[in-house]
């Protein structure tokens, strides 16, 4: 998948004063646990761990805490990632695709198109509970709603768009794999 | 035993959706584990609780597929119980098999249920002689044996004629190129390892550390394989790994390709196997859906009589590496 | 107070037969073991070589007073391989079983298990007692914490811990030795001869890591765990087993032997062996329940 975003997402700076994405995804992940508790129940340990979640393509990244109802979303500079257990990289499409299922974790992480470092079984229980769960696009409504919110914004502007542009591109490429 | 039913298609389960994914696939029996050390794929985030099991046993059991639990570790000494508990909970999910290795487990399961639940001997017994595999067979009323990967279809077929129990071969993923059930090495690098934790090469003692030249996959800091800059990285299992000995540099134990047995299938029913096993409870549903459909199909073309359906080509992609093998299957691999 | 006994493992790689013959005389004159394990486990092919010199061996190590024991293959595959199996079973010497293989053969009669047979808690060793099992020295990578605690629950049974040698840590179908020169193991050209201690194999970044031994492999480091008696009995420990290598196997046996009767400490004990002609650095990690490759210092 070689789809790139527009320019001016990628000069997004961290300091969007005025924008409550953190509290807004934050909002969006508890009601995900509340929705798929066996999700989070699935991760065990792990789901007090802070996760560094950072798009290389934007100009912010997040730290995750996903601890089901006490689950916390906050957006930060590119340097916090210090403290957090699990640091993953890549683009940001590609990251969204890891959620809802439309890229294999394995075959980006070998293939070097995401990074990941940092305790390794988070990750693995991270990656094997996001497998088992199926995140539908209902599931998944109220984080990209909040994401969704900063494209309403004008900030995101063509991250739908080019979304959507990707899925097409990869589609026949996908489908070829599967026969 | 040579028998000349249908070979079963036994397909892996490491969560519940994988579970539906793998019935949905075509299989004929699907195996899975608890989430903690009896089984021996015991990652983090993988297996199953005691209800996802009764689910899982119930969706398989309306679409006609069985479930077999991997109780295959070896108990730790002063905790049998949790070993003899993870027993007598898959008997009472309803499962079809228990599959163990360690005299402990067998012998509870034969004291207990032997009525109630089928016991097949795990490839972590290794049993590979008919002496070894009679002894499991009249003591604790096992009835089926998953071989070891490291016998040749001409040995499978001069042990089926030798035995009363039915025969699961590996046909497809992971490979050990140890005897299974009887390697340590992990736990000499690592302090945990299949038969002490259920576990090999840990994820927890993986690291990728980047310096001039390239990428080193390390495991409890011994380097397993080194990668050129760009290169696709892998997963340090040890015994895949480069490493130095007389002189020379190379992958000593075994290159980083996985089982795909898939053309021997006709060989492999002609040498009285019974069912046909996937390895994979790590893998994704992804993988395992299309795994186990061309193993369907290439079954079911066997069965019908017809040529064995070349899937070679299919399965390319989804295997460890990209680079196959038919493994010992063919004896050249000694 | 009985002391704890010494056990001298047998010879893990293939050294010809006028070797064997040379080295287990010197055991017989003057090696402080009471228990001596002969014979082949590792690989059947070797067997037509080392097969003449066990009759001269054994009655050599009888008449110095050694208890011999026959020991069994790991892994045996042909026919003629389980056929030696029964056949050593039919023995009237204890046997030392490291496969299932041997067990119907030689069930009801005494015999020992070899750290190839997996031992890992109390039922399985309650079992094996009870088909005949009078000494078991379980997989490596136990800990002495884990094995007491098997001794502890099973005394009628005595507990034997792999105290000195390279590690044994995996049995393959595949032969490396042969892999290594280009070639198969039925035409293996049984290059193992070449390595009586193994072959080293190190990381791509030159750490010692394994060694090699025909199909089986080892740790480059060798074993050396040195323990105070008292130690052992807190443990319910019986015995010790001593893997054999190229160095002077009498002066690690009596090493050894001055440890257990107290006449050395731990710690000069494992500067004795130090000094000695080793394939590999000493450690001790396993006994710790730690990664086995972890020395004294380590885990201290």
């Amino acid at each position: 998948m070689e789809a790139r975003l527009p320019a001016f997402v990628r000069h997004l700076s961290p300091a969007f004063a005025g924008l409550p994405l953190g509290p807004a995804l934050t909002r969006s992940l508890r009601a995900l646990a509340r929705r798929r508790p066996g999700l989070f129940d699935r991760l065990g340990e792990f789901a007090a761990e802070r996760f560094f979640i950072d798009p290389v393509d934007l100009g912010f990244a997040f730290v995750v805490v996903p601890d089901g109802a006490r689950a916390t979303v906050r957006a930060t500079g590119k340097d916090a990632g210090g403290d957090c257990s699990v640091v993953i990289r890549g683009p940001i499409l590609t990251l969204l695709a890891l959620l809802d299922g439309t890229q294999d974790g394995d075959a980006l992480f070998f293939n070097r198109v995401i990074s990941i470092s940092g305790r390794t079984e988070a990750v693995l229980a991270l990656r094997n509970a996001i497998e088992d769960a199926e995140l539908t696009p209902a599931d998944l409504i109220g984080l990209s709603g909040a994401l969704g919110r900063l494209a309403d914004a004008g900030i995101l502007g063509g991250l739908d768009m080019a979304r959507r542009f990707a899925a097409a591109a990869s589609a026949p490429e996908m489908a070829e794999r599967r026969s | 035993m040579t028998g000349s039913k249908r070979m079963e298609l036994v397909c892996p389960a490491g969560t519940p959706s994988t579970l539906r994914a793998a019935v949905e696939a075509g299989a004929d029996a699907v195996y899975c584990g608890f989430r903690d050390e009896t089984n021996a794929r015991n990652f983090p985030g993988l297996n199953f609780s005691a209800q996802e099991l009764a689910e899982g046993v119930r969706f398989a059991h309306d679409r006609g597929t069985k479930v077999l639990v991997a109780i295959n570790t070896f108990a730790r000494v002063g905790d049998v119980d949790i070993w003899r508990n993870a027993a007598d909970t898959a008997v009472k999910c309803g499962a079809d098999a228990i599959i163990a290795g360690d005299i402990a487990v067998l012998d509870h399961v034969a004291r207990n249920h032997k009525d109630d639940i089928r016991l097949h001997l795990s490839v972590q017994a290794a049993a590979a002689t008919p002496e070894a595999i009679r002894f499991y067979a009249q003591t604790f009323g096992v009835r089926r044996v998953v071989i070891p990967r490291v016998l040749s279809v001409p040995e499978i077929t001069a042990l089926n004629k030798n035995i009363d129990v039915e025969t699961e071969a590996f046909v497809f993923g992971g490979l050990c190129v140890m005897v299974e059930g009887r390697c340590y090495l992990s736990s000499y690098a690592t302090g945990k390892s299949p038969n002490l934790n259920g576990v090999c090469s840990p994820p927890e003692a993986v690291t990728y550390d980047e310096d001039k030249a390239g990428m080193a996959a390390r495991l409890s800091g011994f380097t397993i394989d080194r990668y050129a800059p760009g290169e696709p990285t892998g997963y340090p299992t040890l015994c895949k790994g480069r490493f130095n000995a007389g002189g020379k540099t190379s992958y000593l134990f075994e290159e980083p390709v996985s089982l795909n047995a898939g053309s021997l299938i006709e060989g492999l029913k002609k040498a009285g196997v019974t069912a046909l096993k996937i390895e994979g409870r790590q893998r994704g549903k992804g993988y395992v859906s299309e795994v186990v459909r061309a193993f369907r199909r290439a079954v079911d073309a066997v069965e019908e009589g017809g040529d064995a359906v070349e899937i070679d080509r299919i399965l390319a992609g989804q295997s460890e590496g990209g680079r196959q093998t038919a493994g010992a299957y063919r004896k050249v691999w000694r | 107070m009985t002391a704890i006994s010494l056990t001298l493992g047998p010879v893990l790689f293939h050294w010809p037969a006028e070797r064997l013959v040379d080295f287990y005389r010197r055991i017989a004159d003057e090696a402080p073991v009471g228990r001596v394990h002969v014979g082949e486990v590792v690989c059947g092919k070797r067997m037509p070589f080392s097969d003449p010199c066990w009759p001269d061996v054994i009655e050599r190590l009888e008449r110095a007073g050694k208890e011999v024991v026959l020991a069994t293959l790991a892994a045996p595959a042909t026919v003629r391989e389980r056929r030696s199996i029964a056949d050593l079973c039919g023995d009237e010497r204890l046997v030392e079983v490291n496969d299932i293989t041997a067990l119907p053969a030689r069930s009801g009669q005494p015999f020992v298990t070899g750290p190839f047979l997996n031992v890992y808690n109390e039922a399985t060793a309650g079992f094996l007692a009870g088909h005949g099992a009078r000494a078991i020295c379980p997989p490596v990578e136990l800990s002495m914490a884990a094995v007491g605690a098997m001794a502890k629950a099973c005394p009628e049974v005595d507990f034997e811990l792999f105290a000195f040698g390279r590690l044994p840590l995996a049995i393959s179908g595949r032969c490396y030795h042969a892999r290594l020169h280009g070639l198969h193991k039925d035409s293996c050209q049984f290059t193992c001869e070449k390595d009586p201690d193994g072959l080293a194999v190190d990381t791509l970044d030159d750490q010692a890591f394994l060694a090699i031994n025909g199909v089986q492999t080892l740790s480059n480091q060798v074993q050396a765990f040195c323990p105070a008696p008292e130690t052992l009995r807190a443990h319910a420990i019986a015995r010790l087993r001593l893997s054999p290598h190229t160095c002077d196997m009498v002066e690690v046996a009596r090493t050894y032997r001055a440890l257990l009767d107290g006449e050395e400490t731990p710690g000069s004990a494992r500067a004795r062996l130090a000094g000695l002609d080793l394939p590999g650095d000493l450690v001790e990690g396993y006994v710790h329940a730690r990664p086995g490759w972890m020395t004294a210092a380590m885990v201290d």
